[in-house]
């Protein structure tokens, strides 16, 4: 029989050899896989500055001699855990900043309780950020905050920094920030007015729980899982790959339920009337209208976004009334925009260098 | 060593990430109907809906054999949390206190550098 065209034959054996190993080293990994638990993630050192219910404000310790004067506030999507900013040594945006002279403050979010099902979009807007961005300027000392928000995180962001125009917020920074609801088109499907009862669910469940978060995430790639762990058995003999699965699957699969309420009113106003892009969004009967927002922003959009398409996102800069603004386009998706090997060639090194002029 | 077009380990890997891709492709244009939401949501509403007639079973049951119910248990734990907040409170204090009179080793309370730092490449800039 005649060997396909371009085959390199005397690279056979070879080839052979090296699959029997890494078939022999997926054994032994396979097993120290399922006996071992994944690195540990977060870790960076840090303070709780503040609890109170869902809200989590952490201060990490700066590594730096000298610090830049405004601090920055991250405000995390409500949806999932901030340490996809402080995975690992190596690997964390968070000791990045630290290394650079910031000084970082998060607000992340603990599950909401039973009993927090009537927290709303204004307990977060007009409560929790403003709340941690005093206690930001407590600690610090300083009047000026730099805010960053990632995904929803960002959404919260816009909608505060709409209302409270006149500062403290120096700087902003959004990552994959949606505006326009109308283009999460498999989102809007999914929450389709005529179909989903968000009052029953609401009524009935109180909390929206992880798993439905979950799977309306998966839900949009559902290949994606099972290509993952097909591609996972196939790297298992490399310690590299699978130290980055575990991470990126724990984060993933770490779903925090949402209020009920809070959901209730994201359906409402953003899915269903898409108030944001409109101008017409209001939170707790104070209006928020982007387009009130001055100060310095840039926001960073990933490529390959298939959970907030550009299309979606593409809005923010257009309608905000800052003059010193920025959209930056980098390769990726929405996760490994901001963390992973992509992250540190990319979003990090051109955040540095937009937001360090700005923190003095 | 055999390149990517030949290799037939990467012509597997860049088949499974075909499948993935097509299969993804599909799966969105049949979720983006219509009819896709409104069979889900339907199946969705019905599983709230029993969700919510187990929890008052539950609830029922469970004051019969004479256990806490979960109402009385959110109770509790809202009593729990206000207490964990305080702590918090208290812990926030104690570390106010510390911070302003030593700085012990592990960096906790340790003096903050100053705020200072200029942009390498702007020196002087004040933007």
């Amino acid at each position: 029989m005649n060997a396909p065209a371009g085959v390199d034959l005397a690279g056979i054996p070879d080839r052979i050899q090296s699959e029997v190993q890494r078939a022999i080293q997926r054994s032994i990994k396979g097993v120290e896989y399922i006996s071992t638990s994944g690195p540990s993630l977060g870790s960076t050192p840090k303070d709780i500055l503040a609890v109170r219910g869902t809200m989590n404000l952490y201060h990490y310790r700066p590594v730096a001699d000298e610090i830049y004067r405004v601090p920055i506030l991250i405000v995390m999507a409500t949806t999932n855990r901030g340490y996809i900013l402080d995975m690992v040594p190596g690997q964390s945006f968070i000791e990045f900043l630290l290394k650079r002279g910031y000084d970082v403050y998060m607000l992340d979010w603990f599950a909401p309780k039973p009993e927090e099902k009537r927290l709303r979009m204004e307990d977060y807007v007009l409560d929790f950020i403003p709340d941690c961005v005093r206690r930001v300027q407590q600690d610090s000392g300083e009047q000026d905050v730099t805010v960053i928000g990632y995904c929803f995180g960002g959404v919260l962001s816009l909608l505060y920094g709409s209302i409270f125009s006149d500062g403290p917020m120096k700087n902003l920074i959004c990552f994959t920030t949606p505006i326009d609801f109308r283009e999460m088109k498999l989102f809007q499907n999914f929450s389709d007015r005529r179909y989903f009862d968000v009052d029953g669910l609401v009524d009935s469940i109180g909390n929206v729980p992880p798993e439905m978060i979950l799977s309306s995430f998966e839900m949009l790639r559902p290949a994606s899982r099972a290509a993952s762990q097909v591609q996972l058995w196939e790297n298992i003999w490399n310690d590299e790959f699978v130290k980055s699965y575990r991470m990126f699957d724990r984060w993933a699969t770490d779903t925090l339920p949402l209020a009920g309420e809070y959901f209730r009113d994201i359906t409402k106003d953003l899915m269903w009337d898409n108030k944001l892009f409109n101008g017409t969004m209001s939170v707790g009967g104070r209006a928020a209208d982007i387009s009130k927002i001055k100060v310095p922003i840039l926001h960073a959009v990933a490529e390959h976004d298939h959970i907030v398409p550009y299309d979606a996102a593409r809005h923010l800069i257009p309608k905000v009334s800052s003059t010193d603004k920025e959209e930056v386009m980098l390769k990726g998706g929405h996760v490994s925009l901001v963390a992973g090997a992509n992250a540190i060639k990319r979003l990090w090194p051109k955040l540095d260098s937009w937001l360090g002029g700005r923190s003095i | 060593m055999a390149d990517k077009t030949n290799d037939p380990v990467a012509m597997w890997q860049n088949m499974i990430g075909e499948m993935e891709k097509g299969f993804n492709s599909f799966a969105n244009q049949a979720m983006a109907s219509p009819e896709f939401s409104k069979v889900m949501n339907q199946v969705g509403g019905a599983t709230a809906g029993a969700q919510k007639q187990l929890s008052e079973m539950m609830e029922k049951y469970l004051v019969s054999m004479n256990l806490p119910s979960r109402a009385q248990m959110v109770g509790m734990a809202e009593r729990l949390q206000s207490i964990e907040a305080q702590l918090n409170e208290i812990k926030a204090m104690l570390h106010q206190v510390h911070h302003n009179s030593a700085a012990p080793a592990d960096g906790k309370g340790a003096p903050k550098p100053p705020r200072t730092k200029r942009p390498p490449s702007a020196e002087g800039d004040t933007k």
